[in-house]
C-alpha cells in the first residue's frame, strides 16, 4: 500500500468513524422506545450522509418525548424535518450553516417557498440569514400573510438591515400588534420606516 | 600456446552454451515457498521496527498535503456539526481563520404567570428536558417568573412549561410555527455580543 494511498484512507476513515459515534446520542436511547429510537436513528444517519446539520432531527425526537408524542408522531415530525432541511438546503445554497438550515427549515414550515428563500439569500449577499429568517417566521406566525411577509423581509435585506435592526423591527412589530393594530399594516408600516431611513424605498406586497 | 588455450576454449564454450531450464521451475520453487510456514506478525513487527530508506519525490509531498487538506476542508464544512471534534483541530490549525465553537451566553428568560406555581424554560439548548435544574425559573414577585440560564450562541426553539403541563410560547420572543407536535414554541437568536 502506498504512503499517498495510506494518507488518503487515515482520515476518511477517522471521519467515518467519528460520524457513527455521533450517532449514538444517549439522550435519544434514554427516552425515545426501540422502534422509535431505530427510525430516528436512521433519518439520522441519511441527514449526515446528505450533508445535512443533525443535531436539529436529534432535537426534534427529544422535544416530541418532551410533549408526551407517540412514537410514530416523532418519526414523522422527525423525518418531515429531515425533508425540510434537504430542501432549504438546497435553497439557500451548499454553504448554509447549521442555524440558517434550521431557520429556513423553520420558514418552509410556516408556508414560505423554496424561490422565496433562495431570494431572501441573493438579497443578503453574504450577511447571516438566521435573524432574518427568524423574523419572517414570527410574521407569519403574527397573522402577517405569507407573501407579505416574505416581501418585506427580502426588501429589508436588500436596504442592508443588520441583525439587531431586524431584532428591532420584530419587537416593534408585536408591540404594534399587541395593542391591537392589524398585522399586515404595523408590519408594512414599520418596515417602510426602515427601508426609508436606509435610503432605498420599498413596494410591500398588498 | 595452442595446447594452454585449449581448456579455457572449452570452459568458455560450456558457459556460453544456453541453459535448458524446465518450465515448470518457477511454479516448483513457489510451491516450495509457499509451504513454509508463515510468520505474519513477525514480519509486520520486523517491518514497523527495522530502519528502512523511504525515497520522498515531490509527487509524493504534494500528494500527502493534499489529503491532509482534503481533510481539513472537510472538517472546516462540518464546523458547528457533529464531527468537528475530530476535524476541527487540523482545520483551524490550517485555516486559521476558523473560529471554535462560540462559548454559552446567558440569556434572561422572564413569563409573568400570577397562578403558576412552578415555571421552567426548555428547549433545544438543554434538550427539551423539563426537570433540567438549570432552568428552572425563580418567583420574583407580582407573578413574575424568571431565569438566566447558559444558552449557546446560534437560534434556538425553546418553550416556557407552567406546573410540568402546560406549554406557553415567550410572549416577547419570535414564534415558530409548529405543525409537528401542536403546541408553541418561540426562536431566540443568540449572538456573540448578547448579554
Amino acid at each position: 500500500m502506498s504512503v499517498v494511498r495510506r494518507a488518503l484512507i487515515g482520515p476518511l476513515v477517522l471521519i467515518l468513524f467519528s460520524q457513527a459515534a455521533a450517532a449514538q446520542d444517549p439522550r435519544l436511547a434514554a427516552r425515545l422506545d426501540k422502534p422509535t429510537l431505530g427510525s430516528v436513528r436512521a433519518i439520522v444517519d441519511s441527514a449526515r450522509v446528505a450533508g445535512l446539520p443533525t443535531a436539529p432531527l436529534v432535537d426534534k425526537a427529544l422535544e416530541g418525548s418532551a410533549k408526551g408524542s407517540d412514537g410514530g408522531n416523532i418519526t414523522s415530525a422527525v423525518h418531515q424535518l429531515y425533508l425540510r432541511m434537504g430542501s432549504a438546503k438546497r435553497a439557500i445554497g451548499p454553504t448554509a450553516t447549521a442555524d440558517e438550515i434550521k431557520s429556513a427549515s423553520d420558514a418552509l414550515d410556516a408556508g414560505v417557498s423554496a424561490r422565496d428563500l433562495a431570494r431572501l439569500r441573493s438579497a443578503s449577499g453574504k450577511r447571516p440569514l438566521t435573524m432574518p429568517l427568524a423574523v419572517l417566521s414570527d410574521l407569519i406566525g403574527r397573522k402577517v400573510p405569507v407573501a407579505t411577509a416574505t416581501d418585506l423581509v427580502i426588501q429589508l435585506a436588500k436596504s442592508g438591515l443588520n441583525d439587531p435592526e431586524f431584532a428591532l423591527f420584530q419587537r416593534n412589530v408585536r408591540a404594534d400588534i399587541d395593542r391591537g393594530a392589524d398585522p399586515t399594516v404595523a408590519a408594512t408600516t414599520r418596515a417602510r420606516g426602515l427601508v426609508l431611513r436606509t435610503g432605498s424605498e420599498t413596494k410591500p406586497a398588498e | 600456446m595452442h595446447d594452454q588455450r585449449d581448456p579455457i576454449e572449452s570452459i568458455a564454450r560450456e558457459l556460453r552454451r544456453p541453459v535448458q531450464v524446465s518450465v515448470s521451475l518457477d511454479d516448483r520453487i513457489m510451491g516450495e515457498v509457499r509451504q513454509l510456514p508463515h510468520y505474519g506478525r513477525l514480519k509486520l513487527w520486523l517491518r514497523l521496527t527495522t530502519p528502512r530508506t523511504i525515497t520522498i519525490t515531490p509527487l509524493r509531498v504534494g500528494l500527502a498535503a493534499a489529503a491532509l487538506a482534503m481533510f481539513a476542508i472537510l472538517g472546516a464544512a462540518h464546523v458547528g456539526n457533529d464531527i468537528w471534534r475530530v476535524a476541527t483541530p487540523i482545520a483551524t490549525a490550517m485555516f486559521p481563520s476558523i473560529k471554535k465553537p462560540a462559548p454559552n451566553q446567558r440569556v434572561q428568560f422572564v413569563l409573568v404567570a400570577p397562578d403558576a406555581k412552578k415555571v421552567s424554560v426548555v428547549g433545544d439548548f438543554n434538550g427539551w428536558d423539563v426537570a433540567h435544574a438549570g432552568y428552572q425559573a425563580q418567583h420574583r414577585g407580582g407573578g413574575v417568573w424568571s431565569v438566566t440560564a447558559p444558552v449557546p450562541v446560534g437560534h434556538h426553539r425553546y418553550s416556557f412549561v407552567v406546573d410540568d403541563s402546560v406549554w406557553v410560547a415567550d410572549p416577547t420572543a419570535p414564534r415558530v410555527i409548529d405543525n409537528d407536535y401542536g403546541m408553541p414554541n418561540s426562536a431566540i437568536v443568540v449572538s456573540e455580543q448578547q448579554k
